[in-house]
């Protein structure tokens, strides 16, 4: 059989497309799985912030069998920006986590976030009115865009990235606590337990926004970050929660409920469709849930209320439609 | 012509607390990290050399060692000792050297390095992607600054510490590329202005919603815009940052804003009575870069500014 040349180099680079993409789907984009066989999610009603809180979530960790008995537990909140609304995590939430942690036994319990914009952290610390919380108590706040680092392997890729530079607070803490806002995201959809890890990478190193993750991908650099920062436990501020066009400029929405969950898939989907939003429609989520924890509801056992649909599901801009579930749970 | 401006020196507004608690904590090998860590930062470096050089500028051989050492042979200078990549510190350690009068080379390195670099928007690709596909955020990718790191777009605060180090360096000897350099920077800053005046990281409006200012992003471009004609945004933003400076009641910000409306010659003993008070003897202030640019923010007045440009 003849073969000329053309057809020859032809063929040759037809396989090793063909080998590249099959080695791209074939190939594991994640060397870690955190997903077992059963997540356990509890929604809790709560109408407002108030001094009651602390007492609601005390009895709603206890729910969970999980042991932070001389343990370093990091709580991350999502504090963005000094701006008026339901822009960060409530600091009542905070402040009560962090007392319940105490509580509970844990040798320490910091606070830390990066905020991605602001690069004033205390002027973020301040508007969020967290610093009552910390004063004369066993409660420090980090700043992780300006902690000591350490240069981390990605334990997942799909970003690209590799590695990243972390904050040795976040890598030497046994127990990270993520405590995002309910809030729809412009780029990412929703910001939840998983986006708002963002906030562990930091500013002194990718800068002020941590711009490098949106051009590797925001919901591949969620993916990477997450399974390389394992989350142990999710109380997601669902009280008064944003729609819109978050996550800083949309629209208070009552929502009433905070979330607790061992698994951040499962708390993220839990809030999805608390939002009216099908959680498999949501790149990172959809994705997360092969590895990184629970995303089908008959895999999440609910603790306390069950998951009613919102009266109308949450807004979003014209570009994030899509996710609106077809039928409200 | 340097400016110094004989300005009332009130007692209570004591630096001499806060520089001898910066100076404690020092790094035993020189230099300065954020707080605590044994890991020098040289954004923190930097300042803190500044103001230690404020204070005593017999000692700049010594003071500015680590941060020598700290260069790339590229010219560069890392975010912080141990990574191995060039970053937006470059500007800054460009001005400390600026200010010490070093005569080593370090600056003429960092400055080849600094006009060689872009954001990532200065590329024909992105900006025209920009230009074209992606639209949700409001800006001209024409005009083009300086990023953060490699690989990332321009952003307000590298791109005005850019323009400040460039300007103060080639103050007499400008050539065509750092001429050119400078204009850029400057209409991509005012290119990214907020509505009302004043700016943020650098997305101003965001699916045609305006966003917020920021004080010290403020306060910082404002700096690299001095001598600039005063048109109407930087009035603006001027006006903006005066009516913010009233009530802000954290170090960092309020320490920017001092250095700012300096420079622009606005009434700033109130706010640094204000600061003084916030400040104490500095010993509350964790981070160390707040605390430097605290100490120079209440000596302004008192030395040669770090950020004024030669005009």
């Amino acid at each position: 059989m003849n073969v000329d040349r053309r057809c020859f180099i032809g063929s040759a680079a037809g396989m090793a497309a063909t080998t590249g993409a099959a080695a791209r789907c074939l190939w594991p984009k994640h060397s870690v799985s955190y997903r077992r066989p059963r997540s356990l999610v509890a929604i809790l009603n709560a109408a407002e912030y108030s001094e009651k809180t602390e007492a609601l979530l005390m009895d709603g960790l206890q729910l969970f069998r999980f042991n932070v008995l001389g343990k370093m537990v990091l709580l991350k909140p999502n504090l963005v920006e000094d701006l008026p609304g339901p822009v960060n995590t409530n600091a009542n939430i905070i402040g009560a986590a962090a007392r319940c942690f105490l509580r509970l036994g844990a040798a320490r319990v910091a606070i830390g976030e990066g905020p991605g914009h602001q690069r004033d952290t205390e002027l973020v610390i301040q508007a969020a009115g967290l610093k009552p919380h910390l004063a004369g108590r066993q409660i420090e706040f980090v700043d992780l865009n300006r902690d000591e680092l350490a240069r981390v392997k990605l334990k997942a890729n799909y970003s690209g990235l590799g590695e990243l530079w972390l904050p040795r607070t976040v890598l030497d803490s046994d127990f990270v606590v993520s405590m995002p806002k309910v809030k729809t995201h412009h780029w990412a959809g929703v910001t939840l337990s998983m986006k708002n890890m963002f906030g562990v990478v930091p500013g002194m190193k990718y800068g002020w926004p941590k711009n490098l993750l949106h051009w590797h991908g925001i919901h591949e650099s969620i993916l990477d970050i997450c399974a390389t920062v394992p989350i142990h436990f999710v109380i997601a501020d669902g009280i008064t929660a944003m729609e819109g066009n978050g996550p800083l400029q949309g629209a208070a929405r009552e929502l009433g409920r905070i979330v607790l969950a061992d698994d951040p898939v499962a708390a993220d989907a839990t809030c999805a469709r608390l939002m009216g939003f099908d959680p498999d429609r949501i790149q990172h989520l959809s994705e997360g849930g092969r590895f990184l924890g629970n995303l089908l509801a008959d895999r999440i056992t609910m603790l306390a209320e069950r998951i009613e649909g919102p009266i109308r599901p949450f807004a979003v801009i014209p570009e994030f439609h899509y996710l609106l579930a077809r039928t409200v749970p | 012509m340097i400016v110094y401006r004989s300005i009332h020196h009130n007692r209570s507004m004591n630096y001499v607390g806060p520089l001898q608690e910066l100076r404690r904590r020092e790094l035993p090998r020189g230099g300065w990290s954020f707080s605590g860590s044994p890991q020098m930062s040289l954004e923190t470096t930097c300042l803190a050399t500044f103001s230690v050089l404020a204070e005593q500028p017999s000692s700049a051989p010594h003071v500015v060692r680590p941060l020598l050492n700290a260069q790339f042979s590229g010219g560069s200078w890392p975010s912080f000792i141990g990574d191995g990549e060039p970053s937006w510190t470059t500007a800054l350690a460009i001005c400390v050297l600026n200010s010490a009068n070093d005569s080593s080379g370090a600056r003429e390195r960092g400055l080849s390095w600094l006009l060689k670099t872009n954001g990532r928007e200065a590329n024909w690709f992105w900006r025209w992607k920009f230009k074209l596909a992606d639209r949700a955020v409001r800006f001209d990718p024409d005009c083009y600054g300086w990023p953060w790191i490699s690989g990332s777009a321009s952003w307000v605060i590298p791109t005005a510490f850019s323009i400040i180090a460039i300007k103060q360096f080639t103050a007499c000897n400008r050539s065509d590329l750092s001429e050119r350099r400078i204009h850029l920077g400057v209409d991509m800053l005012l290119d990214r202005v907020c509505l009302g005046g004043g700016w943020n990281s650098g997305n101003s409006v965001v699916y045609g919603v305006p966003l917020r200012a920021h004080v010290e992003s403020t306060a910082i471009a404002l700096l690299a815009l001095q001598g600039e004609e005063r048109t109407p945004v930087i009035q603006a933003s001027l006006g903006w940052l005066k009516q913010r400076s009233s009530n802000i009641e954290s170090v960092e910000s309020l320490s920017w804003c001092i250095l700012s409306l300096f420079v622009y010659q606005e009434p700033v003993e109130h706010l640094k009575a204000r600061l003084a008070t916030l400040v104490g003897d500095g010993h509350d202030i964790r981070n160390n870069a707040t605390l430097a640019t605290a100490i120079l923010a209440l000596k302004c007045g008192e030395m040669i500014h770090p950020f004024e440009v030669l005009r």
